[in-house]
């Protein structure tokens, strides 16, 4: 299991664009993919529910994986969110 | 008057209609079985995954065709609803329903249910209206599960205007094209999806009838009024020639605003008037050139700061600003400072509630207390200055301490930019001339700036001490009123005197019968959103 902590870059937030982005780049990993925020998790695959954490710009979130490419998906969807628009 | 059937409603979407009715009774959500039996469980999942397939695919082909017609947002709606037919937790919960023996209509509506609480309950303005988007995928499936759609949009086959309670981007997305003459809706307001779907299809619309609706379910006839925002049902000869000829008119106005789109806008006498956009965010700079804007007369820059949780950094602001200076190229683009109060939150700044935040702690109140919000913000337009024809003004502004406080911060950035070795621009300053006491005074503080931008909303407001918001006091939130006009009277002379130009940025701007007067008074600059430029523009040369 392979998990990182980052903060949201994009200034939309975790909504709208920047998520439907994130959960294309999310589907293409084999592992099971989870987004954590204040203690509460979201399949990273599923816009839905990724949507209802309401992660805004400059918040801290923890992507976490499980699979064979873990590593990958956590480093490739770290950056992704990181970044400034 | 004849004795017809008035609805009155919201002007959501421009134009008249007229035309037989044809009422959209949307399709009930209401699942045919309860219960499946345990033999049918793999069926029944086989079922729900060809049904999402399919809506899916649906979904995916009309983002397609918007897209290649041009509506990129539009395109989005259909693109997110998609994913979320394909959201593996909604599928999850769905098979877990089945396989307890739901029938999977009755699963996909209760689970659609579920998801659209989630998202009604949330604080966030734009999470909570996604929860209408969730009922309307979850609908679609479940149609879908009991045979497909129910005849309905999609079978119109005469020009006809619409009725129904409210329409989702599903729905318009089903209406034949050259069929939908228009819309009467009960619910919704200007920013609804129908809406927005019927102004970009071009579309006449009413929405917000409310339960007058029902007034016209019988009628066989009904006119449409976009502009106006009220509807006719079964109206007499009389009342549909009246509309057909609005409508010959408002074609041969729009045909005749294309003409004046992209002229400079001069009056007879030959002073040269520019006609500029207010725009709220980069995103608009294009739509306001497309209309014809001769630069930026007011950049607002709250949307920078709104709805997150750290200030925006120097440089997130410095690329905000350079890429409008660069899509106007020549053409001015004056940006103002941040305009906020205990109105609207900021983060990071500790704002304490007041009773009354228009007359409080605001605009360059705060951020003269507050450099630390303020610096960055002057950085950014510094810097930003370097790639185009950049200016920048100050709002709320009652006096030259105010005025002298902002320009001293502005030459500390400069010289720290310069120390650090970064390049800095020029960029001219001037001041908004919101407050009966800039007005009163303009001649102390015109020696301060190089020009005067008047906002008349805000200068009505605190001249005739009448809430903007406030519907009783429409009479009181008129520029046109004797106090607000000696007002800008005097800021116009004292402008002339001291050799400065004077702007208009507030709504009288844009308002025909306004901009006249503005301009007799001495504003040489009118600044309105975007689509009202044609129109100033005609006005103008016709003086």
């Amino acid at each position: 299991m392979e998990e990182k902590e980052t903060t949201i870059g994009a200034a939309e937030g975790l909504h709208a664009r920047p998520a439907a982005e994130f959960v294309q780049k999310a589907k293409g990993f084999s592992s099971a993919i989870v987004v954590v925020k204040d203690g509460r998790e979201a399949n990273a695959k599923s816009p839905l529910k990724l949507m209802t954490l309401a992660a805004k710009h400059g918040e801290k979130i923890t992507i976490r994986a499980d699979g064979d490419d873990a590593e990958e998906a956590v480093n490739t969807l770290v950056e992704l969110i990181s970044t400034e628009e | 008057m004849a004795d017809y059937v008035k609805l009155n409603g919201v002007p959501a979407s421009e134009g008249v209609a007229v035309g037989p009715v044809f009422v959209h009774v949307p399709r009930e959500l209401k699942p045919e079985r309860e219960s499946i039996s345990r033999d049918a469980v793999e069926d029944e999942l086989m079922r729900f995954g060809d049904a999402v397939e399919v809506v899916a695919r649906e979904l995916s082909e009309t983002a397609e065709r918007l897209r290649e017609g041009g509506s990129e947002s539009e395109a989005r709606i259909f693109e997110a609803h998609a994913e979320m037919a394909e959201d593996p937790e909604f599928h999850s919960e769905v098979e877990e329903r089945v396989r307890n023996l739901e029938s999977p209509e009755a699963a996909v509506i209760t689970v659609g249910e579920e998801f659209a609480g989630m998202f009604a309950a949330m604080e966030d303005e734009y999470l909570a209206a996604r929860a209408d988007d969730v009922r309307d995928v979850a609908s679609q499936i479940a149609a879908e599960l009991m045979g497909g759609g129910a005849a309905g949009l999609e079978t119109l086959a005469e020009p006809s205007v619409i009725l129904a309670v409210n329409l989702a981007p599903s729905d318009t997305a089903r209406i034949p094209k050259g069929m939908g003459l228009g819309f009467l809706i009960s619910e919704g307001s200007r920013t609804s999806h129908v809406s927005i779907m019927a102004r970009s299809m071009g579309i006449p619309a009413v929405v917000g009838v409310g339960s007058e609706l029902e007034k016209a379910l019988r009628a066989e006839v009904v006119a449409l009024d976009g502009v106006e925002g009220y509807a006719v049902a079964d109206p007499d000869p009389d009342t549909i020639s009246a509309f057909e000829k609005k409508q010959r008119d408002i074609a041969a106005e729009a045909a005749l605003l294309e003409e004046y789109k992209h002229v400079e806008a001069r009056t007879s006498d030959g002073r040269r008037i520019e006609v500029s956009a207010n725009i709220g965010s980069v995103e608009e700079a294009e739509d306001a050139l497309d209309w014809g804007a001769e630069g930026v007369g007011l950049f607002r820059t709250e949307f920078l700061f709104m709805e997150r949780t750290e200030l925006p950094s120097e440089e997130e602001q410095y690329e905000a600003y350079r890429k409008v200076a660069e899509a106007f190229g020549e053409k001015p683009v004056i940006i103002r400072t941040l305009d906020v109060g205990g109105d609207k939150d900021l983060p990071g700044v500790d704002q304490p509630e007041e009773e009354n935040p228009f007359l409080g702690w605001r605009g360059i109140r705060m951020c003269l207390d507050v450099p630390e919000l303020f610096k960055p913000q002057l950085r950014a337009l510094l810097r930003a200055a370097v790639h185009g024809n950049l200016k920048m003004m100050f709002p709320m502004i009652v006096d030259n301490v105010e005025v002298r406080g902002a320009k001293k911060l502005l030459e500390e950035c400069r010289q720290q930019l310069k120390s650090e070795g970064k390049e800095v621009g020029e960029l001219e300053v001037g001041i908004m001339v919101e407050t009966p006491a800039a007005a009163i005074r303009a001649a102390d503080i015109a020696p301060e700036v190089s020009f005067f931008s008047i906002g008349t909303n805000d200068l009505v407001q605190y001249t005739l001490a009448a809430d903007r918001g406030n519907e009783r006091l429409t009479r009181l939130q008129d520029a046109d009123h004797p106090a607000v006009l000696d007002l800008i009277g005097k800021t116009c002379e004292a402008a002339r005197e001291a050799g400065i130009w004077v702007g208009v940025c507030g709504e009288a701007a844009g308002d025909p019968a306004m901009a006249p007067r503005l301009v007799e008074l001495g504003v040489t600059e009118l600044s309105m959103s975007a689509p009202s430029i044609p129109r100033a523009k005609k006005v103008i040369s016709e003086l």
